[in-house]
């Protein structure tokens, strides 16, 4: 996948690159990234339950989960910059760290669109509950295993999954941006050295 | 069917009817105890509480989709309101990882002041669980008296951001040019107020004060201690496994603090303890709190010592464009964890932006702690989470 960077080419003196990288190795993932100090483990979907039970041994800490919607089409924002070569897809990603030293990961796992299902980590951490539900109802993302994926933010009665890069902002339909008085529009686009706070 | 024949019936009645049956008790969304939108709705036997189902989402704002519309400068405005309590605890990661992102770094004043402010932002919002916790659980005085203590801070930080809690205050590569600065010339006028760090010392002589009178006043109270000591007890396992942080972890044993861990400002240039207790309960989680603020003081002390003289902003382009990247940035919330994954695509506004509140996770445990409880002990068991609802909600 292209922002999927191949492992061998991560090989630095970086400690936390090497940290991941013998972590991905143990786990049997498919690859990992390191950039910014972020530190990224890709993991088969079909394996994703296995892996993170495995990881939570070195890095017990459940901060969170969540999901990307990947699209080339997008009804608010901006879009990704090579929509040529992206692979539609949702992305969900949980992340371990621990809680002795400042070593975290996070994992991610492919999921097709026109199958968006991923087992649920409930059966083992308690706390994934909520954060399944949320990513449940913005991105429409079905977690086998997790029996209680009613709305937790959204009215019951509410439509769609409001995350999806294909759902419209209203407030953006209704009154375009940028608007008739915004100063962001007087500035001249280019990337000057100029110094000032950039609002 | 005379009085003393219906006096028999219902004698009969009850008789047969000792049974408990199932209640279910709804708490909220306007209850004084739920800090705000929150709704409980709890299954009770008696007095003990069986389930307890969180509902919340009466405050949901969508930042998230928000942030996808915005662009970076603007989002700071916005990151300040997830929790209100301590805004600018929410400001500081997000430019953090913006920064990363475009390999900009704040000169070394900004980041102390940065500094400062993170912590006498912390100092507010342990005051105000301070004073509305013993409330919850019946004592009015600490409320008035805490409260007024709180208000040293906040006109600290009203001097220098213009803002009593929304300080909207960092910029991308710095801070921005204090709002308080009367002095003559346009270089001087950038910088912290006339006497600004003569006040904050002054301050935190008050808060030293306050401090060992919360020490007295609450926590050696018997009954404060009644209510509060060996309740609700959240062990280490568990408060890991739903991913609570911050004082809520700290209190079950854990002594784990982003600000020693990660060093995203010049902490590792100041002296102070990892305030942790063993216990987990109610009382633990409010005296973590009690002794952090003695720490923060600590904190601002030294920074007011060594905050060096020089620029407040870095080079940075009028318009942020960031380049392509994945960042996770976080930082020691007063009430934990809180943290950005920021996905730029290389335009002006993120892809996505998965924002980690620090009250969301820690009231996930929620449901867990309740199981069990006796009513009256709901109230002390939520109120000690100190979670806010715009945090949760997001």
């Amino acid at each position: 996948m292209s922002d999927k960077p191949d492992a061998a080419l991560e090989a630095d003196a970086n400690p936390l690159a090497d940290y991941v990288g013998d972590m991905a190795e143990r786990l049997g993932a498919e690859g990992f990234a390191v950039d910014f100090d972020t530190a990224r483990v890709f993991v088969a979907r079909e394996k994703w339950v296995d892996t993170i039970n495995e990881a939570r041994k070195e890095l017990p800490f459940f901060s969170w989960l969540s999901a990307i919607d990947w699209s080339r089409e997008t009804e608010v924002g901006e879009g990704v910059a090579e929509p040529d070569e992206l692979e539609e897809r949702f992305e969900v990603m949980c992340r371990l760290s621990s809680v002795t030293d400042d070593k975290a990961i996070q994992f991610f796992a492919t999921v097709p669109k026109d199958d968006p299902t991923i087992e649920s980590l409930t059966g083992s951490i308690g706390g994934a509950e909520w954060h399944e539900r949320e990513a449940h109802e913005m991105f429409g993302i079905m977690f086998e295993g997790n029996n209680n994926l009613v709305p937790l933010y959204l009215p019951d009665e509410f439509i769609g999954n409001p995350l999806l890069k294909s759902f419209p902002l209203i407030a953006r339909e209704v009154k375009p941006w940028p608007g008739e008085v915004d100063v962001e529009g007087l500035v001249s686009d280019q990337d000057g050295d100029e110094e000032g706070d950039a609002s | 069917m005379t009085s003393r024949e219906m006096m028999h019936r219902s004698e009969v009645a009850v008789s047969v009817e000792l049974e408990t049956p199932d209640m279910t008790l709804n708490i909220g969304p306007q209850h004084p105890a739920t800090h705000g939108v929150l709704r409980l709705i709890a299954k009770i036997h008696g007095e003990r509480i069986e389930t307890v189902e969180p509902v919340i989402g009466y405050m949901h704002r969508g930042y998230e989709k928000l942030a996808e519309v915005r662009t970076y400068a603007q989002m700071t405005s916005l990151v300040n309101r997830i929790d209100w309590v301590s805004g600018f605890a929410s400001e500081v990661p997000f430019i953090l990882g913006v920064e990363k992102l475009m390999g900009v770094e704040a000169p070394e004043r900004a980041q102390w002041i940065r500094l400062i402010l993170t912590e006498l932002f912390r100092i507010s919002s342990h005051l105000v669980f301070m004073s509305s916790y013993p409330l919850e659980l019946g004592a009015s005085t600490p409320l008035m008296h805490v409260l007024r203590e709180r208000e040293f801070i906040l006109e600290l930080i009203e001097d220098v951001t213009g803002g009593r809690f929304h300080p909207n205050f960092s910029r991308v590569g710095g801070v921005k040019p204090a709002y308080g600065g009367g002095s003559q010339t346009k270089k001087q006028s950038m910088d912290l107020p006339a006497g600004f760090f003569k006040r904050t010392l002054e301050a935190m002589d008050r808060m030293d004060q306050i401090r060992d009178d919360i020490d007295t006043l609450v926590a050696g109270n018997e009954l404060f201690k009644a209510r509060t000591v060996d309740v609700g007890v959240i062990p280490a396992d568990k408060a890991i496994e739903y991913g609570v942080s911050g004082p809520n972890l700290r209190a079950s044993g854990v002594a784990y603090d982003l600000r020693k861990v990660d060093n995203y400002l010049p902490y590792d240039q100041v002296e102070f303890d990892v305030i942790s207790r063993t216990s987990g309960d109610c009382y633990d989680r409010y005296v973590v709190r009690l002794d952090e603020i003695g720490e923060s003081v600590k904190i601002i002390r030294q920074a007011v010592d060594i905050i060096p003289s020089g620029p407040l902003q870095a080079k940075v382009p009028r318009v942020l464009k960031v380049p392509r990247g994945q960042v996770y940035s976080r930082a020691e919330n007063p009430k934990g964890e809180f943290g950005y994954y920021i996905v730029s695509e290389g335009g002006k506004m993120p892809y996505r932006l998965k924002i980690r509140s620090t009250s969301f996770s820690n009231l996930t445990i929620l449901p867990w702690i309740l199981e069990g409880q006796l009513i009256p002990d709901l109230v002390a068991i939520l109120g000690s989470l100190d979670f806010v609802l715009g945090d949760v909600d997001r």
